[in-house]
């Protein structure tokens, strides 16, 4: 049974790439303003949620452990 | 309406901020008849722009080579074939294709593993002055830091560092419009070609034997059985050496004008290197290194209240959606705890600088080891001058002591 993960969004840093709807694209999707949204947490297997947030040039996108808290993404001292 | 309407006056090139101002105030959406396009100074409107490539193009090229007779076309068509593959001037889906291929290489944590190197660089530039008690800073600093790193990076050996950016100078001569530089478009076709001829073995070479460098990572960057192609990775080669020196020379340079004139956000960096990643945010909105970029409308359509026609050019105004008050606090005052801090001096939408994690990490180590090992920096007391351009905000030099 694969984690549930937490993940939300700094919309303040969010620029709109797009490159995390292209990583994940069951997970993010664009809304309105063409910055990202979490549409399903579990659309896409964790190791692409987890690609998208390293690939996000902005750091926007944080990561969780749903169940633990555990932090995923980013790592300590790099927020 | 507006007093003086010229992004290139010479009060406008040595301050741009109040004439943005008045823009955005006055007519946030404005035709300028000199530049012949829309200029687009407030922060929701830029950021339209900037998002909305479905509307507004950034393939810059096209309409580029339109202006050209066909005897141009066919001298300069190694040139138009390798600039029209440059990512900043693609729209979806080349550009999608491309840009996911080499974001992995850019990405904030993978460049972070160079953090102890830029530092160490940052460290040997400045232990070569220190003894002198004063500098040119942008000669004796800010341009050495963005072309080591990014040639190191792209594994460039250091004996052929000084060449492979004479050739990227040459190369460059496109972008600013030089009235006095009629042969300006065969030298940067020249340099380019130099380039190419340059990173072509060097391809050929990290082919059969990997190494741990960006050139390797670029051979190698696979998505989804999708590879680049040789003329894509040369493309790519030439626009990493070129796009990140002189943007990232001028934050440093502009960034040392705004903290040492504030001299109590200097000190406050000073006694706090923890606030050097909000203070790189803060520069880079308050003074940043490019004031603007621009589009094509690709359809008759509106934006702010005025018609826009297919075909006509919008130049979206960084530095002035960066002081836009509806967007920031005091947009004129420089805090360097200002956070959060959405500025757009590294664009937005789908062509955000592929290198600002690159430039970030470099500006950091460069103001954290600046205000630790010259506390006392000032500027000398010399006139600064900027190059007359429309989208640099760049220094011609710039005198400091300490
Ligand atoms: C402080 C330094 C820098 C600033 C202010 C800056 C600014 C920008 C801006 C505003 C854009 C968007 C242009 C547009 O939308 O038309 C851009 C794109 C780009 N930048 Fe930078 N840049 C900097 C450093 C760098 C560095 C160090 C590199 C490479 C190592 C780089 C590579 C690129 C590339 C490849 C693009 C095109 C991305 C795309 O179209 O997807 N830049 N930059
Ligand atoms: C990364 C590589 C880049 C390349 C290869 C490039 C190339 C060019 C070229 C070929 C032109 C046309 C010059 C002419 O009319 O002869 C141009 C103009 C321009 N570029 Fe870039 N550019 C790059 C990056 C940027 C960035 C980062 C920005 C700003 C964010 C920018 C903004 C502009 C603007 C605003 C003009 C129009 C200038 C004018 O009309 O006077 N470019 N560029
Ligand atoms: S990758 Fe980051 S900046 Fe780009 S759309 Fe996703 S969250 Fe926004």
């Amino acid at each position: 049974m694969a984690r549930r993960l937490r993940i939300a969004i700094d919309y303040d840093r969010c620029v709109g790439s797009g490159i995390c709807v292209l990583t994940a694209p069951h997970v993010f999707e664009f809304n309105d303003q063409r910055q990202s949204s979490v549409i399903d947490p579990t659309g896409d297997p964790e190791e692409l949620v987890l690609e998208a947030a390293h690939g996000c040039p902005q750091m926007a996108i944080f990561v969780e452990d749903a169940d633990t808290g555990e932090r995923l993404f980013p790592p300590p001292g790099l927020e | 309406m507006l007093v003086q309407d010229d992004l290139l006056a010479p009060e406008v090139v040595a301050d741009p901020y109040p004439y943005f101002a008045r823009l955005r105030e006055e007519d946030p959406v404005h035709w300028n008849q000199r530049w012949g396009g829309w200029l687009v100074t407030r922060y929701e409107d830029v950021v339209t722009v900037l998002r909305d490539y479905e509307r507004f193009s950034a393939d810059r090229m096209a309409s580029l080579v339109l202006e050209l007779t066909p005897e141009d076309r066919d001298r300069l068509s190694l040139l138009i074939n390798y600039f029209s593959k440059w990512l900043v001037f693609t729209d979806p889906p080349y550009h999608t294709r491309v840009r996911m291929l080499i974001n992995k290489a850019f990405t904030p944590t993978s460049v972070e593993r160079l953090r102890p190197r830029v530092r160490e660089i940052v460290d040997e530039l400045l232990s070569e002055v220190a003894h002198r008690g004063h500098m040119e800073f942008i000669h004796d600093f800010a341009f050495h830091l963005p072309v080591i790193v990014i040639s190191e990076y792209l594994g460039v050996p250091p004996e052929d560092r000084e060449q492979v950016k004479e050739w990227s100078d040459e190369t460059s001569r496109i972008f600013f419009i030089r009235a006095d530089e009629p042969d300006r478009r065969e030298r940067s076709q020249r340099g380019l070609q130099h380039l190419l001829e340059y990173f072509e073995p060097l391809i050929y070479d990290r082919r059969r034997h990997p190494k741990d460098d960006l050139i390797t990572a670029l051979v190698q960057a696979e998505e989804r059985g999708d590879l680049l192609s040789h003329e894509e990775l040369l493309a790519t080669c030439t626009v990493l050496i070129f796009a990140g020196h002189e943007t990232t020379t001028n934050l440093l340079a502009n960034g040392l004008v705004a903290l040492t004139e504030h001299r109590d956000q200097w000190e406050l960096l000073r006694d706090n290197p923890s606030l050097v990643r909000p203070a790189v945010e803060e520069l880079l909105r308050y003074d940043g290194p490019v004031k603007a970029t621009f589009r094509w409308a690709k359809t008759d359509t509106e934006l702010g209240g005025k018609t826009i026609r297919e075909g006509d050019r919008m130049l979206a105004v960084l530095g002035a959606a960066n002081r836009d008050p509806r967007k920031f606090q005091n947009p004129d005052d420089l805090d360097i705890t200002r956070t959060p801090n959405p500025h757009v001096a590294f664009g937005h939408g789908i062509h955000i600088c592929l290198g600002a994690p690159l430039a970030r990490l470099e500006a950091q180590e460069a103001f954290l080891a600046l205000s630790q090992r010259f506390p006392n920096i000032r500027l000398a007391d010399r006139p600064r001058e900027y190059h007359r351009t429309i989208v640099a905000r760049a220094l011609k030099e710039l005198w400091v002591e300490w």
